[in-house]
């Protein structure tokens, strides 16, 4: 398909990845976008992204998260290594720091998601290796346990408590500090 | 409309990613995650995460401050002050003021300062064990200005490779005058002894009882309205003189240990708190950089500024300074560049007070005992 084309058309296509989800959905991204992504960067140097890159454990509805993840940081990154020497430094500050809000913005935006999206997008990340999306899913779960009982973790996250009583007694008599 | 589906199970590498990003400010919250169900708490407990956990966070939390109050009957107290979730078997020592800490570890002296016995003991605050250390061979002899510090025997900077570190070894150095010399000894908990001392030929007088800073693997300590620090290397046991600015003010310097690794020291000029970091170079021609200005009208209520802000303690690594004002107490986190009041009692009882830094990942018994004991919890 997309190695299929021609001219003009075949270099523009070059820097395009077509990503295949498990359920058949296609999606065409950037290089830059796609490469955020280890496993998919790692691909792309073996050459064996012809024909598109199937992931067979991401869903369309998370690898369209995903990718729409991968869209703004990428744009970041090159905007980043574009700026830096047309202003001067209180200036490019100032961008920079424009920059880092809105992006932050983005990222807070796109964890409003309920608890079984932040795990798909967990395991996703993971799969694909993209280092800044594993780190802020899995700050937002370390986030959300903050003040909460082990109980209500468990509940959070439908986690089946096998200590028996006098096990737990005993962690809670080491650690008792925590609990106070 | 149906509930939501349950989450689907995250797999135990995925599980420690995420207890790996558990702050390590708030330590009551990983204890209490150890505590979910046992292959949580195996997790937490096993020291190939605890390693881990310490690579990601490199520099140990703060966890609050030590410092001398009047207690009853005019006796000094020194109590612990709370920043994070941690709390300490006790939190108040009688008869003893603190002077420098490590890793959960606080050294402290009797009062007065003058005496010149120098008795020494070393507070755990994580274990609530307590040494009271032999004297000092030389103590007789011993002019009345000194300093001293407590390590971790594993420590290097703010970092610490001990995982164990609670219960492991540590050392103690002490620095003072011994009639014309300099004179450096360091006790070592393993043999429950000082050994032989280091001595220079210059008198490095009017040590200062603020707390000592750990860089890379040498101790630096302050000195009365000097132009000068004197280092330890703990390596070499050589010690040497360190250089200040000429442009810095020859009071208020308070040493720490800057985020990048680097020595550093805060003060104050007016309303603003100046940051210095030491550049490469020599010791003896040291080099200093004013690295940071931080305006305080921004972060401090207007009381607090009535008159200049005193510089009363400076936590190594994590750039938390805390400032004694008018209007109370001040933590300055520097990297957020935010302020916040820490309730210590009284501006600071004219003494400085201690920063209290180190990791509490739990070391559960009962989660390791529990080895093999069937497919333990999963998530639905």
């Amino acid at each position: 398909m997309a190695s299929a084309g021609s001219g003009d058309e075949k270099a523009a296509a070059a820097a395009m990845i077509t990503l295949i989800s498990s359920d058949n959905e296609k999606f065409e991204v950037t290089e830059a976008t796609a490469t955020l992504s280890q496993t998919i960067r790692h691909m792309i140097e073996d050459g064996c992204t012809d024909g598109g890159v199937p992931l067979p454990n991401v869903t369309s509805k998370i690898l369209a998260r995903v990718i729409e993840y991968c869209k703004k940081h990428a744009t970041a990154a090159a905007g980043e290594e574009g700026s830096s020497s047309s202003f001067s430094d209180a200036a490019f500050l100032e961008v920079d720091r424009a920059f880092l809000e809105e992006l932050e913005e983005f990222d807070d935006a796109f964890l409003e998601v309920d608890r079984a999206t932040l795990f798909d997008l967990i395991l996703a990340a993971n799969y694909l290796d993209i280092k800044g999306l594993l780190n802020l899913t899995c700050q937002k779960v370390a986030d959300s346990v903050k003040g909460k009982t082990p109980e209500q973790i468990r509940e959070m996250y439908n986690i089946v408590n096998d200590l028996t009583p006098e096990e737990e007694a005993e962690i809670r008599r080491e650690t008792q500090w925590a609990f106070e | 409309m149906a509930a939501p589906p349950p989450p689907p199970a995250l797999m135990d590498e995925l599980i420690e990613e995420f207890l790996l990003r558990l702050p390590p400010e708030d330590p009551a919250r990983l204890v209490r995650a150890a505590l979910v169900c046992k292959p949580w708490g195996r997790l937490v407990s096993c020291p190939r995460f605890r390693r881990r956990y310490r690579e990601h966070h490199r520099t140990p939390p703060l966890l609050g401050f030590v410092q001398a109050a009047r207690g009853s009957n005019s006796t000094c107290l020194t109590h612990f002050v709370s920043t994070s979730s941690f709390r300490p078997p006790r939190a108040e020592l009688s008869g003893w003021i603190a002077i420098h800490s490590c890793h959960g570890r606080v050294l402290c002296y009797p009062p007065p300062v003058k005496p010149p016995e120098k008795r020494l003991l070393v507070w755990n605050l994580v274990t609530g064990e307590q040494r009271e250390l032999p004297r000092l061979p030389w103590y007789p002899y011993l002019g009345a200005s000194w300093n001293a510090a407590v390590l971790c025997a594993y420590s290097v900077g703010a970092g610490c490779s001990n995982l164990d570190c609670h219960h492991g070894p540590f050392v103690v150095v002490f620095v003072g005058t011994l009639r014309d010399k300099t004179v450096v000894g360091v006790y070592s908990s393993v043999t429950d002894a000082w050994g032989e001392p280091t001595f220079t030929q210059d008198r490095h007088k009017q040590f200062c009882l603020l707390t000592g800073s750990l860089v890379g693997n040498a101790l630096y300590f302050n000195k009365m309205m000097g132009t000068k620090l004197l280092k330890y290397d703990l390596t070499t046991r050589e010690i040497s003189a360190i250089n200040l600015p000429a442009q810095a003010p020859k009071w208020q310097i308070v040493l720490m240990a800057m985020e990048d690794g680097r020595l550093g020291f805060a003060t104050m000029q007016e309303s603003k708190l100046c940051l210095w970091s030491r550049e490469d170079g020599q010791d003896g021609d040291a080099r200093w950089e004013q690295s940071r200005i931080i305006e305080l009208d921004a972060l401090l209520p207007v009381q607090a500024l009535s008159t200049e802000p005193r510089i009363v303690g400076c936590a190594d690594g994590v750039e938390d300074i805390l400032l004694g004002t008018r209007a109370g107490n001040f933590s300055v986190v520097l990297k957020s560049r935010r302020a916040k009041e820490i309730g210590l009692r009284g501006p600071g009882f004219g003494s400085f007070v201690v920063p209290v830094t180190s990791f509490c990942t739990p070391a559960l018994e009962t989660a390791n005992s529990g080895e093999g004991s069937g497919a333990g919890a999963s998530s639905a």
